[in-house]
């Protein structure tokens, strides 16, 4: 999938961002260096997903395989397989994303939907 | 860049999860008063066992109220899973008491959650919760009375037979 004019850039990690497509009305997650569409229920979801996991549980836990997260999102095929700090940045991804989305609506309202 | 967000949903992401919780202790509420039921018709007391039961579809009532709101504002509602209900008491007094206390303890989580609807600006899920607020009156004045009946009718002898008998009767009147 190709980056267009549609597409508005949200927020961005070192090795991740957000960007909401005008045109489809959705959001393109790239992380991992794959980009991955999702509908706003579904993007709310995974991050409900991801707040949801326990990193204090996984960073104690001296077992190799509680280095591992794998999640699945849904209404999307993509199947994210992210190690402790892979996680870490991409909770921060979504996180970023969520204030910025609300930044957004704040400014929304009060530059235009406020009469002047 | 488009609000696509608020085109998408009314509901600040906070208010939703704690609307959420709240559907969830409906939904335990609900659960209790079933237990309670089951409790008093093994033990014979045949009105309370109704007034639990009725209480039950209340309280499922009100959790199905709230996630029909959840989802109209465009949230996303989420069925909530009920576990570590009680389902044995120690006496019929026991089980009126704990009513009692389930209910105080839902006003109290309604209040909270009117209070942050006020503090994010909510002001429709405010008006929509007024009627939980009203609501919660009645539902503590009747667990409130259900147990003064213990008192005033006391439980020696043919008491709990008339006290279980009294328990239909109970009726809020607002006027």
């Amino acid at each position: 999938m190709q980056l267009t004019e549609n597409f508005k850039e949200i927020f961005r990690t070192p090795n991740g961002c957000v960007y909401q497509c005008e045109k489809n009305r959705c959001f393109e997650v790239d992380f991992g260096g794959y980009l991955t569409e999702f509908k706003l229920p579904c993007f709310f979801a995974l991050k409900r997903m991801v707040d949801r996991i326990d990193l204090d549980a996984m960073i104690l836990n001296p077992e190799k395989a509680s280095d591992i997260e794998i999640i699945s999102p849904c209404g999307s095929e993509r199947c994210y397989v992210l190690t402790l700090p892979e996680l870490l940045e991409f909770k921060e991804l979504l996180s970023g994303t969520r204030v910025m989305l609300q930044l957004n609506s704040i400014l929304h309202e009060r530059l235009y939907r406020i009469p002047a | 860049m488009r609000d696509l967000v608020r085109q998408k949903t009314a509901l600040s992401e906070e208010i939703e999860k704690i609307l959420n919780d709240q559907i969830r202790q409906e939904a335990k509420a609900s659960a209790t008063y079933l237990a309670m039921a089951s409790w008093c018709d093994q033990h014979g007391f045949a009105h309370s066992t109704d007034f639990f039961y009725k209480q039950s579809g209340e309280e499922r009532g009100h959790m199905l109220k709230i996630f029909k709101y959840v989802n109209d504002v465009g949230g996303k509602a989420i069925s909530p899973e009920v576990t570590d209900i009680t389902n044995n008491f120690n006496s019929l007094r026991a089980i009126f008491e704990q009513a009692l206390e389930q209910e105080i303890t839902n006003t109290q989580s309604i209040n909270r959650i009117v209070d942050q609807c006020y503090k994010s600006k909510d002001y429709t899920t405010v008006n929509f919760l007024q009627w939980f607020l009203q609501e919660q009156i009645e539902e503590e004045f009747i667990a409130r009375r259900a147990l003064e009946l213990f008192d005033v009718i006391g439980e020696e002898g043919v008491g709990i037979y008339m006290i279980d008998k009294k328990i239909p009767e109970i009726q809020y009147k607002a006027e």
